[in-house]
């Protein structure tokens, strides 16, 4: 090979490793391809702030788990990390987890009113899972407390499934307005 | 020697360039802005405006600013930056960058895809456009991809026929005003005494022929093509609300706590008091299965079997009974309020067996409507009930009444129904969850509130009964007994029996006797129940939040 022909394969080589390092190291690019991240993944977090997830509890109602997680300032990003928390399932015994496993967070949103807007999916299952009353007040109500019991911004919740908000999750509920936390059911 | 390592280093270099710049925008570059001379451009009804687009693989993307300037509107940032707020026609909408859901209003608006911060400020596509500007200023927005032009354009004004109800109950007046399409208006409350409900790009056709208003709250209603006007009486004031499919814009106008309000004919004449009447619903039913226990038992099935048997027993009290549902069905939720409300029944009674996430629930509870709700129009109407008799008009499911006009009163009496019954809702629960523990000593989880969508629509006191946990296995072989079931059922019909009791001002019965005599068995929906709505007495404002009364 002659020396010319060296220098073109190291420069070709040199470019390659050199961008595709780039391509790696800048943020929002390289990172905002892997699964489940997007635009929002990139808010900045702070040290763990301390909150109460309310998880269904043995007996009926509700029951607080303490939990400390790393969140911004923001008020949305703070919502998103709860309700993943809670959707991951408690760690403490004698409580349980809000809804099966796959179910996980499509999206969620703050209006200026003060409306948490939260969309809840699992694929391959149009209809939430059935269920009688308190199962259904458990499910719903793990959301609402422990978005609306965590974040001053938000005052009220309006659940999604797969992207469409329904009349009512498994036949008891009315899911068709904002729901407020309920203080009753969420012991400390 | 010299040549080679200059030839090199430049080789390198323009090897480099590309992939920086892919690095940098993950494709080759097609954001631009739409200045002269370059490929994508946005005008407005043949002018250029100046606004940055970006081709991305989804889709175009048009820098909002630029478009707000042009177009209207007002954009705000929350403190967090997070979340950016454009004010328009008297709605916000809320945009989270990333985020493929918007709000609008108070709707909920998914897009092709989420707004991105970049160019211009933020980012957003095509149908956020239409969605917004769009929908509530009448401009069409049209993406040519093939010379990578948005073409803006103001829609013709159209011309919007509009019809007007005005209803009196419970000393609140609501205004429905309800048009083929949602027309472009804001609402301007800057003149006491008047709301004024000014259109932007539609013109109205007033109701032919005109509406004669008459009513305490409201002194008149004025149509005009561009305009709309409810003159309020002193000391009323009017909150306004949208309700979808027709579009209708609804006022509800309530008095300031001073002012008094004379009740209506219409509130008065109330009929002897009774329980003629009462509709039984067996919960769930068909695809709705309801819980499911351990042992594979379906909720629907034994609720069927409980509601059968106690609409037999409850007929020998000298009651005509009617199931919502008397076979394996799906039934909306609706619709089985509607069913209690066109039998005129007195009371509704909703069976269910109950589950839980977690281990060891068992026992039985009773539940009425929260005041969760209820809107704050039916919260208010609460209120006022103090000040007006019941006897107003009977709630139909919403959609149900064959009438367009009647449809909008329907809607709104259905939100109300059940709010000016909950005391006495309360009131039968409590007599439920007492006669189910004197009987079968059973865990006494209590009389408890929540926002049950089955109670809401019911025009009468209306409960909803759990019977057990059949996700708890003791409670599932238990209910699976005939013979339990029937203890269930005994203590119910005691409970209704004293009910009656109380509302006829008579001695409080024991339960009847199995073997009395019985009318006859249970009707189906729909069967004819000519008895009139019992009067009750002023029901004090129940407790406030979900779960058990205080």
């Amino acid at each position: 090979m002659s020396r010319r022909a060296a220098s073109f394969v190291v420069g070709f080589a040199l470019a390659l490793l050199v961008g595709g390092g780039l391509w790696w190291w800048l943020p929002g690019r390289g990172g905002a391809r892997t699964p489940g991240a997007g635009p929002e993944a990139a808010v900045p977090t702070g040290p763990p702030v301390g909150f109460q997830l309310y998880f269904p509890a043995d007996g009926g109602g509700l029951r607080a788990e303490p939990r400390a997680l790393p969140v911004s300032e923001a008020p949305k990003d703070r919502l998103r990390k709860i309700l993943q928390a809670l959707l991951a399932g408690p760690k403490a015994p004698g409580l349980a987890r809000p809804f099966p496993e796959g179910v996980a967070l499509g999206g969620v949103q703050l209006g200026a009113d003060g409306t948490a807007y939260v969309d809840l999916r699992w694929p391959d299952h149009p209809d939430p899972p059935p269920s009688g009353s308190t199962e259904e007040i458990q499910r719903v109500y793990s959301v609402v407390d422990s978005i609306v019991l965590n974040i001053p911004q938000a005052s009220r919740v309006v659940l999604l499934w797969n992207g469409v908000q329904r009349e009512t999750f498994a036949g008891h509920l009315d899911l068709s307005r904002p729901l407020a936390a309920d203080r009753g059911l969420a012991a400390p | 020697m010299k040549d080679r390592h200059l030839w090199a280093c430049l080789l390198f270099l323009v090897l480099l360039l590309p992939v920086l710049v892919a690095a940098q925008g993950g494709q080759p570059p097609s954001s631009v802005g739409a200045s002269a001379g370059s490929r994508s451009s946005v005008t407005l009804e043949g002018r250029e405006i100046p606004v940055p687009v970006t081709i991305s693989p989804s889709g175009p993307m048009f820098g909002l600013s630029p478009l707000v300037e042009t177009l209207g509107g007002k954009l705000a940032s929350d403190e967090a930056g997070e979340s950016i707020t454009l004010h328009l026609a008297d709605k916000d909408v809320v945009i989270g960058p990333g985020n493929s859901i918007i709000t609008v209003g108070d709707s909920i608006v998914s897009l092709s895809q989420p707004p991105t911060r970049g160019e211009g400020g933020l980012q957003v596509p095509a149908d956020f456009l239409r969605k917004t500007y769009g929908d509530l200023l009448g401009y069409s927005f049209e993406w040519h991809p093939e010379t990578s032009r948005l073409i803006i354009a103001r829609r013709g004004n159209r011309d919007l026929p509009v019809s007007l109800d005005v209803v009196h109950l419970q000393g609140m007046t609501t205004v429905v005003l309800q048009f083929p399409e949602e027309p472009h208006y804001q609402i301007d409350r800057s003149k006491p005494g008047a709301v004024t409900v000014q259109m932007l790009s539609d013109r109205l056709m007033p109701p032919s022929p005109p509406r004669e208003v008459q009513d305490p709250l409201v002194q008149g209603v004025t149509v005009e093509p561009q305009q709309i006007r409810l003159q309020l009486a002193a000391g009323a004031q009017a909150e306004s609300y949208v309700l979808a499919n027709p579009f209708r814009l609804v006022f509800d106008v309530h008095p300031t706590s001073s002012v008094e309000v004379p009740a209506t004919p219409a509130e008065h004449g109330a009929q002897a008091p009774g329980i003629r009447t009462i509709v039984i619903d067996p919960g769930h039913g068909g695809a709705e299965t309801g819980a499911i226990g351990p042992g594979g038992v379906q909720e629907k099935a034994l609720t069927l079997e409980l509601a059968r048997e106690l609409a037999a027993r409850v007929g020998r009290l000298g009651v005509q009974t009617l199931l919502t549902r008397n076979e394996d069905a799906s039934l909306p939720l609706d619709t089985r309020a509607a069913i209690a409300n066109q039998n005129r029944a007195d009371l509704f009674v909703s069976i269910h067996l109950n589950s839980s996430l977690g281990a060891n629930a068992h026992g039985t509870e009773t539940y009425f409507l929260s005041p969760q709700a209820t809107d704050s129009r039916a919260a208010r109407s609460a209120a006022a009930e103090n000040t007006a008799p019941p006897g107003a008009g009977t709630a139909v499911a919403p959609g149900a009444a064959p009438g367009g006009e009647q449809k909008d009163v329907d809607l709104i009496l259905w939100e109300l129904a059940q709010s000016r019954h909950m005391a006495e809702s309360q009131r039968l629960a409590n007599l439920i969850q007492g006669e189910l523990n004197q009987e079968l000593q059973l865990k006494d989880r209590g009389v408890k509130q929540a926002p049950f969508r089955v109670l809401v629509g019911a025009g009468m006191p209306a409960v909803l009964v759990e019977l057990g946990f059949i996700s708890n296995p003791e409670e599932e072989k238990k209910l699976q007994d005939p013979a339990y079931r029937g203890q269930l059922v005994e203590a119910l019909t005691r409970a209704i029996a004293k009910y009656k009791a109380t509302v006829e001002g008579q001695p409080a019965p024991g339960a009847a006797a199995p073997g009395s005599p019985a009318p006859g068995p249970a009707a189906a929906p729909g069967a004819a129940a000519p008895a009139p709505p019992p009067a009750k007495g002023t029901p004090a404002k129940p407790p406030g939040g979900t779960g058990k009364p205080s």
